[in-house]
């Protein structure tokens, strides 16, 4: 049986360079090793201990307790040490080429030349392989041996689709042999990195972008079939990197995801599971956070190891610029490892984003020092990537039969004071921290004819860099040049008070406890010299490291997990009463002096007077105080992450905001902090078909999902007028269709068109038999028309930025035409020239309270308007667009009143009833009825007047905000913020100086305005 | 190249169309000139500088005022007399700063005049570009804003400011303080992490590094000048070193934009080494480093309350009541509009009855964008409150200035000339008010 695994072996390992010609002369080294007396770890799982290893050639032949060694094996006795599998690297770049950076100029790039059949975006490549690429980096390969590495998964990770990975393993030789799987897993990200094309520039056009490939991969294949079926037919495009993705949709190739941020797990892991796909996730530093909601999705994730640096906190007045969430991300970070094991969720670690490889073991380490078991460690370093990189038949344990691939440690690994001895790289060893042959610390005795006493030469240090003194009796001699290499010592000595005047050279040879040599004097004169050791070199123990206790985070993670995060969702009483309050309904029942209002169960249940409160009601005196419904903002951009715009192209109706929210923004907290219960957070204005919207209630604390308003039905952002026509874009935007108002009613009208076609298309696909599918190429899926699509037919609503008349009266006619409404004009400064027109189209108005004269097509906007359009009979609003106005849309309500003289009762609709109106969630909330859900904000005075503060907001009978709980928060804030910045002055590792010596100020806030156009999906993930 | 003379054409037609649509102005006709004493009865008079007077009866004749009292106080024979019972009467208010009259349309470059290019431009006058037919002037008017900073921005030096009232011939008639201030941007010293900020840490601190030492050169060399120019009047005039003498001399204030705490800290310091009469502008920080400030006497032009804390951890409300907490601290200080500063101004009475709600006294309110600013400017024996001796410069209001649901500017004088308080948007009301 052994002899014949061991011809299988020897015939395997001739199997490298076969096809390579020999030259000169061929070389026939023995492959068979024993390595004995080692504590070989065979697997993390396993408990079984062994101590022999036999290897042969690049496999493990045998592990066992005190195996015989075969004949003719060579011997390696790795007593005291400890033998590992090799670590492997999940994520990484190797030996692969850098990306070239296109380099973006300032102006736009729609397209590009396409070499090959390719997909359209220059982000999208999957059909990329990391074999074509391949070359080994011999001072990379070291580097990452030295750190415990044997085998990296490489992927050129550029892009969001970014292609086929490799696995190569850190031996010698050609790349033939060095890459173990050519077949990995599809890399992906949200990143465009090097593209130099404009789509995407948000995170929800990249989604969007993502979404439309999937669908048209599934397309792809179905036409293709149909054409193969049918000839006759219009040939389909050829596009490799459809072809190449089949492979994923068909389930045969794993996608491994990277993200740096842990929103975009589940930003990612909502695309996947529309497509009944799992992806492997590389995630960022900030993992621990929502690890309830992440035990749900259950992903198995490659996470980091590059602990975020301690914030600079040494002076004071750099202090403020580091957020309490910084702070809690450098306490908390280091136990990823530990949070992500107890909650019972697979991962492995990765060196990515690991500046220096030697961090790697050392960050493990304290990974484990805070509460991370050592198994699962190990685990984590190989058997785990062994699996996500596809080589578990190969690698990731000492099994018989596996890579001969580990590492040998002069003690277990995840100590401190651990250093890896050898790599065994696929059978090759790679010596890397070899101790000398032998300890020469200690105190000799040295003795030479020419010396009166005797020489004491004391050696002490590390065994692999020792420092020596010297003395005669008590006197200090001068010790110069020392140095040992193997097993031979040199040094010079010099002394006056001892007639050593110049200097007098020592060397010599160790043998045990014997030294012998020869000393040549400063006259040149030669004599042999030696020396006894006295006492062997005793170590200190270093009390400090080795009793150093882990100390953990300090406090508890809250949602979001940053300042005024909550610890838990806020409690909903059965019942909640507010007696004798001013209640403003925004209903036909007006505002109610002295009245009483009851909340059941998350809903509006009385109002009027004298009311008998339930006894476990929870009772709030109002008198004095003043209750409205929860404010309604049309029109906001919090809430969203990287770009509120995917303004590349001038239809973008495929993109949502609903992708993208950010449940950790802090504006959430300072809108409720305004009264704002609900807001739709619109696409920008960069063109004429923008993006899907989404409503929220702004439920802080709660997850993305948790936001969203499901009574609240689809709508879309269009634009009109100088945004979508790049006016003020600068002269390099003068190309992208439409420049005029003429243009932008055309693209419009044309896309409408598209629309309806697309869908005579599909009706007519869908009605054919089946059999008869099969041989039609089938329309293709396009989820922008879908959307559009949704807008004709009317279950998707339009809240179209407008400013001038022209334009307004243009699209109600084209919608019109279309045999559809325009809901919502938004901004619509203009709307009081055409409101009668809006009042006959049914068209509502969302309007500034006073913006005038920024650019020209506001330059005829009037602080009137609103009123002017309410009493045209115009369902009117006011609107922020601004995160900082939308915690105080009271006060542009009353501005209508000074404005124009609208009263009170229709200056507080413009804030609650009417945009519920327009948003189309007046059943369910804006005022305060019957029935309707318990959204309202206590005031401590006339909500209007500028003097009114907002004391506490509830959404659904839950209380998100009190002017009270708000002060406890400060305090602890304070508190927290405090103890965490005496902990960093405290930790012993580096002050995170930047390079720049000064604090970075990390910009967590995205505060957008809707002509906000930055590229965020640029440079690499 | 015929395409070429279309090109040419198709630019020379656009330039001309820039000009004919974009050269907007108002046509309300300056007031005249006082003839007769004017006299407001049975008023409630906010003189800020002392209490309310209840029905309280106020005199003005030369553009300036000579009585003020309750009702016994005397009514010359000749004078045109206003009841103005249930009315409120609060001095002109003051925007301490603004680009009015600099710009018309944001987004038109063409109508652009507060930035000169380059870095160094305390030679630049912005009441040299001050176009006082604007017409957003008369609605910042009808807010009861009576005069206005006008201020350059852009660059480290952005140039200086003058103090003008709002309504005039020219900037020459509205000039009540020429050469208020020079404007200097204080650099950020803050390096930043974001999507959006391509440079590195180490490349951000050198620019930071060198802004700061291009401010030091800069006043060094000044300073030489200044000194140079005594001693020797035949030397060579340089035209920006000129405009430093006296900034240099402290005949004129410093007039430093910055917000962070590190940025105040390093003006003052700038300031106090180099001898300069410092004001602070915007000051986000500022109640952070009240006993810096109060301890230099160095007053506060503060960023409009409707602003939005920049940290993550500060309080919502900080904005809200950081003109309470300079109060509180002793600090002296105006409440303005400090961005984007044109149109917007005319909310700036509101900005201030925020502040109430938020801790700080109605009184104060006032005085934060009335009497204050006039001390800071040093304007306060002309403007800023209702005493005799003063210009009338008054406002008189329906209701409650402070609060948008009662303001209700109804008359305005300045200097005593009755002020035309129609404006652009309210003729645009009347108009499409008629469309039935």
């Amino acid at each position: 049986m052994l002899q014949k695994t061991l011809m299988f072996f020897i015939s395997f390992s001739l199997l490298f360079g076969q096809t390579t010609p020999q030259l000169g002369l061929s070389s026939h080294k023995p492959e068979l090793t024993v390595y004995i007396n080692g504590k070989i770890i065979v697997s993390p799982a396993s408990s079984k201990t062994a101590n022999t290893m036999i290897v042969q050639g690049n496999k493990i032949m045998a592990v066992g307790e005190n195996l015989k060694p075969p004949k003719g094996a060579e011997i390696i006795d790795v007593k005291g040490s400890s033998i590992y599998p090799a670590f492997i690297e999940p994520y990484a770049r190797y030996g692969l080429p850098e990306p070239k950076k296109t380099k973006r100029e300032r102006k736009p790039k729609p397209s590009i030349d396409r070499i090959g059949s390719i997909h359209w975006n220059a982000a999208v490549k999957p059909q990329k392989n990391a074999v074509d690429d391949f070359k080994p980096d011999a001072k990379k390969a070291k580097e990452w041996r030295d750190a415990g590495f044997a085998f990296i998964q490489t992927s050129n990770l550029d892009g969001i689709f970014q292609g086929t990975s490799a696995v190569v393993s850190l031996g010698d030789g050609l790349p033939n042999k060095l890459i173990i799987k050519n077949d990995g897993a599809q890399f992906m990200s949200f990143s465009k990195g090097s593209s130099g094309q404009d789509y995407p520039t948000s995170l929800m056009g990249s989604i969007a972008l993502i979404r439309q490939t999937f669908y048209d991969t599934r397309w792809y294949k179905k036409a293709w079939a149909a054409f193969k079926n049918d000839p006759s037919q219009k040939r389909p495009e050829q596009n490799i990197s459809l072809l190449t993705l089949q492979n994923i949709i068909d389930k045969k190739q794993p996608v491994i995801f990277g993200v740096n941020n842990y929103l975009d797990i589940f930003r990612a892991a909502k695309v996947a599971k529309e497509f009944d796909l799992d992806f492997i996730y590389k995630s960022g530093s900030d993992i621990y956070k929502r690890l309830g909601d992440l035990k749900k999705l259950n992903p198995t994730l490659i996470i980091p190891l590059n602990f975020p640096q301690a914030p600079y906190v040494a002076f004071a007045d750099f202090d403020a610029d580091v957020s309490l969430a910084q702070l809690k991300e450098w306490d908390i970070a280091p136990e990823n490892g530990a949070r992500l094991a107890k909650a019972g969720i697979t991962f492995a670690f990765t060196s990515n984003g690991l500046k220096k490889k030697t961090a790697f073991l050392k960050n493990i380490r304290q990974a484990i020092n805070r509460g991370l078991d050592k198994k699962t460690a190990l685990a984590a370093l190989t058997t785990i990537p062994a699996k996500i990189a596809g080589i578990s038949n190969l690698a990731g344990t000492l099994e018989k039969g596996k890579l001969a691939s580990f590492i040998i440690s002069n003690k277990n690994i995840f100590e401190t004071g651990a250093h890896i001895q050898t790599m065994v790289i696929e059978g090759k060893r790679f010596e890397i921290n070899q101790p000398p042959d032998q300890d020469i610390r200690g105190d000799w005795l040295a003795k030479s004819t020419f010396m009166e006493h005797n020489l004491k030469l004391s050696i002490s240090g590390k065994t692999s860099s020792p420092k020596a003194e010297a003395k005669i009796d008590s006197f200090k001699l001068d010790l110069k040049n020392f140095s040992i290499r193997g097993n031979k010592i040199s040094f010079n000595i010099k002394n006056d008070t001892l007639g050593f005047d110049k200097l007098v050279r020592f060397t010599g040879r160790f043998e045990g406890d014997d030294l012998y040599g020869q000393v040549v004097l400063a006259d040149g004169k030669n004599l042999p010299w030696s020396a006894k050791r006295e006492n062997p070199f005793k170590e200190k123990k270093d009390k400090k490291k080795n009793d150093k206790k882990a100390v953990l985070s300090s406090f508890p993670v809250t949602l979001p997990d940053k300042a005024y995060g909550r610890t838990a969702p806020p409690a909903r009483p059965k019942t909640v009463a507010i007696t004798n309050a001013t209640i403003w309904t925004a209903d036909k029942k007006g505002t109610l002096q002295k009245t009483d209002i009851i909340f059941k169960n998350g809903k509006v249940s009385q109002i009027g007077n004298g009311l008998s409160i339930p006894k476990n009601a929870l009772k709030i005196d109002g008198t004095g105080l003043h209750i409205t419904p929860g404010i309604i903002d049309e029109h906001s951009h919090i809430a969203i992450s990287r770009g509120v715009n995917e303004g590349s192209q001038a239809v973008t109706a495929e993109v949502r905001i609903g992708d993208v929210l950010n449940p950790d923004n802090i504006h959430i907290y300072r809108q409720l902090a305004g009264g704002v219960t609900t807001s739709q957070l619109l696409h920008g204005s960069a063109n004429p078909i923008g993006g899907q919207a989404q409503v929220i209630k702004l439920k802080w604390g709660t997850n993305a999902d948790g936001l969203k308003y499901r009574n609240a039905p689809p709508t879309i952002k269009f634009a009109l007028g100088e945004n979508v026509k790049q006016s003020n874009w600068g002269d390099n935007y003068n190309k992208r269709y439409p420049q005029t108002r003429m243009g932008v009613r055309e693209i419009i009208w044309d896309t409408f068109q598209r629309a309806r076609d697309y869908e005579k298309e599909m009706r007519a696909y869908e009605a054919l038999s089946s059999s008869k599918k099969k041989n039609k190429i089938p329309p293709r899926r396009d989820l922008e028309l879908d959307a559009v699509l949704e807008i004709l037919n009317s279950k998707r609503f339009v809240h179209c930025h407008s400013y001038v008349q022209s334009e307004i009266l243009m699209l109600m006619r084209l919608a019109e035409e279309f045999d559809f409404r325009i809901a919502t004009f938004t901004h619509i400064l203009e709307g009081y020239k055409v409101a009668k027109e809006m009042a006959v189209h049914g068209a509502m108005a969302s309007t500034f309270g006073d913006w005038w004269n920024y650019k020209f097509e506001v330059y005829e906007a009037i602080p009137y308007n609103t009123t002017l359009m309410a009493n045209a009979g115009v369902v009117s609003s006011v609107n922020s667009d601004d995160a900082e106005m939308g915690r105080r849309l009271n006060h542009e309500a009353a501005k209508a009143i000074k404005y124009g003289g609208l009263s009170k009762e229709e200056a507080i609709k413009l804030v609650t009833i009417n945009p519920a109106k327009q948003l189309k969630i007046d059943r369910f909330t804006g005022s305060l009825e019957v029935g309707k859900e318990a959204d309202f904000v206590i005031w401590s005075d006339d909500p209007l007047s500028v003097y009114a503060r907002v004391l506490q907001t509830w959404i659904e009978g839950r209380k998100y905000f009190d002017v009270q709980e708000d002060k406890i928060l400060r305090n602890k804030i304070k508190e927290q913020r405090t103890a965490l910045i005496q902990k960093v002055l405290a930790s012993d590792g580096k002050n995170g100086v930047p390079d720049g010596k000064g604090a970075t100020k990390k910009f967590y806030d995205e505060d957008y305005k809707c002509d906000d156009s930055v590229d965020y999906m640029e440079g690499a993930e | 190249m015929i395409n070429l003379n279309l090109k040419r054409l198709v630019t020379v037609l656009w330039i001309s169309f820039s000009i004919l649509s974009f050269s907007h102005a108002n046509d309300l006709i300056p007031g005249k000139k006082q003839e007769n004493p004017i006299a407001l009865t049975h008023a409630k008079i906010f003189t800020v500088s002392g209490e309310i007077i209840d029905g309280g009866t106020l005199v003005f004749n030369n553009g300036k005022i000579s009585a003020l009292g309750d009702k016994s106080v005397a009514i010359p024979q000749n004078a045109e007399v206003f009841n103005l019972e249930g009315k409120h009467v609060y001095p002109g208010i003051i925007a301490a700063y603004s680009q009015l009259g600099l710009v018309e349309v944001g987004a038109v470059r063409a109508t652009r005049d507060f930035a000169e290019t380059g870095t160094y431009n305390p030679n630049a006058r912005a009441d040299i570009a001050y176009n006082p037919d604007s017409d957003i002037t008369p609605t910042v008017r009808s807010n009861g804003i009576t005069s206005a900073l006008i201020a350059p921005i852009g660059g480290r030096i952005s140039g200086i400011s003058s103090l003008l009232n709002l309504d005039a011939w020219n900037r020459e008639d509205a000039t009540i303080l020429k050469n208020a201030g020079m404007h200097l941007n204080w650099p950020g010293m803050t390096i930043i992490k974001a999507s959006w900020m391509k440079d590195p840490p180490k490349k951000q601190q050198e620019k930071i590094n060198k802004n700061l030492k291009e401010i030091e050169d800069f006043f060094k060399e000044a300073k030489v000048y200044a000194i140079a120019r005594k001693t020797n009047p035949d030397i060579k005039i340089d035209i920006r070193f000129e405009a430093m003498v006296p900034i240099i001399e402290r005949k004129i204030p410093l007039i430093i934009a910055a917000n962070e705490y590190k940025q105040i800290d390093a003006a003052v310091d700038f300031c106090k080494r180099h001898n300069l009469k410092m004001i602070l502008l915007s000051g986000m920080d500022a109640w952070k480093l009240t006993g810096l400030l109060k301890e230099n006497n160095i007053p506060v032009i503060l960023r409009q309350t409707h602003t939005l804390p920049f940290r993550e951890d500060e309080d919502y409300d900080l904005g809200f009541k950081h003109p309470a907490l300079l109060r509180a601290a002793g600090v002296k200080f105006c409440i303005a509009k400090t961005s984007s500063a044109s149109w917007d101004i005319r909310n700036i009475p509101f900005y201030a009855g925020t502040a109430v709600a938020h801790g700080l006294s109605k009184a104060d309110a006032l005085k934060a964008i009335t009497l204050w600013p006039a001390e800071i400017f040093g304007v306060n024996d002309k403007i800023g409150s209702l005493e005799v001796g003063k210009n009338a410069t008054l406002i008189v209001s329906s209701g409650d200035i402070l609060d948008m649901q009662t303001s209700n500017v109804e008359m305005m004088f300045i200097d005593g000339r009755k002020v035309d308080i129609d404006d652009k948007q309210k003729r645009m009301y009347r108009k499409y008010q008629s469309r039935k």
